[in-house]
């Protein structure tokens, strides 16, 4: 008669991913280049803010971003005008980039020519939270008119971010949007977070941004 | 889920198991995992693997917290993550973000002893 054995495994589901993840990190670290993750919802300015940004950081850096949509390249042909090396992700359906995906990304731009990698991932501020791409940081966008209540509804994100930037500031006088009450919420639940209030469309707030990332990118490269 | 079947078959060559019988997950309820989804996907993802025709099992972890304030333990999803001895709000997650491969249960075709 068959006998019935249980073998236990006892694996997070996520490992495979953060093993790569680390293994990614690793190799970028080994040959100095630095990746950024920005994250937000669809429609929160992140193209916009990485125009503004490139535009402040591509004389003194050598530049490349990795569009993740699920579909179009809407996106990569605005970036490509500031005249940095841009390449198009298609995650077909997928919600989220992992750290595969991310590579595959890195070895299309080719990394070894780049001193900051910036990956644009899907709209969406519940999966990519969940997944490590293998960056070195990550930063995360809200804007204005989403309200001041989202680190209250997806806290992850907020938890795992480095850097968050406030856009669309110059509309906050028509909306009610608390802007202390969404830094303090936000400090609650990652009291190292860096906020930066920012307007991707005049500019506000970008060379702050720039800044960090220039910092970072200097501390990164140190070890 | 495709890479849970990943895993587990690259589990299963290297401890040389015998056929599968049935694969047991653990979900926390509070994971973004939705066990009703991955039930549905199942028996696609394990199409022409290892695991093809075995069964799935989800164990189901409750997301409990313990309240710093008064370290009363309680089941977050049921009160809103707010402490029900004394309202607090300040709570150490102990569990319920779980997404594990917990075992698999094998039929031992060789072992004939009983």
């Amino acid at each position: 008669m068959n006998q019935m054995r249980i073998l236990d495994i006892k694996q997070s589901i996520y490992e495979n991913n953060d093993q790569q993840a680390d293994l990614l990190r690793q190799m970028l670290k080994d040959r100095k280049t630095f990746l950024l993750n920005l994250m937000s919802s669809p429609g929160s300015g992140k193209t916009t803010t990485l125009t503004q940004t490139i535009n402040q950081l591509k004389n003194e850096l050598k530049i490349g971003v990795m569009e993740a949509d699920i579909d179009s390249d809407v996106d990569a042909r605005k970036i490509s005008e500031t005249g940095v090396s841009v390449i198009q992700l298609h995650t077909g359906g997928m919600c989220h980039l992992d750290a595969d995906m991310t590579k595959q990304g890195l070895s299309g731009l080719g990394i070894d020519e780049l001193d900051l990698a910036i990956l644009e991932n899907v709209g969406n501020l519940v999966c990519p939270a969940e997944f490590d791409t293998g960056s070195s940081k990550n930063a995360m966008i809200l804007s204005i008119p989403e309200g001041d209540d989202k680190p209250l509804k997806y806290p992850l994100m907020f938890s795992i971010a480095d850097v968050l930037l406030i856009n669309k500031i110059d509309v906050l006088p028509y909306f009610d949007f608390d802007l202390e009450a969404c830094k303090d919420r936000a400090k609650k639940l990652n009291p190292n977070i860096k906020i930066i209030p920012i307007c991707a469309k005049t500019g506000e707030g970008i060379s702050e941004f720039a800044d960090w990332i220039r910092k970072e990118v200097s501390e990164w490269n140190r070890y | 889920m495709i890479e849970v079947v990943q895993q587990v078959e690259a589990f299963a060559i290297e401890n040389d198991a015998p056929k599968i019988d049935t694969l047991v997950l653990q979900i926390g309820e509070l994971s973004s995992v939705v066990p009703e989804y991955l039930k549905k996907i199942y028996p696609m993802a394990i199409e022409h693997t290892l695991l093809e025709a075995t069964k799935l099992e989800i164990e189901i972890i409750p997301g409990n917290g313990k309240c710093k304030v008064c370290k009363q333990v309680f089941n977050l999803l049921k009160t809103n993550g707010i402490c029900p001895q004394c309202a607090g709000t300040d709570i150490e997650l102990l569990s319920g973000k779980e997404f594990f491969i917990k075992e698999i249960i094998c039929f031992d075709a060789d072992d004939k002893d009983t």
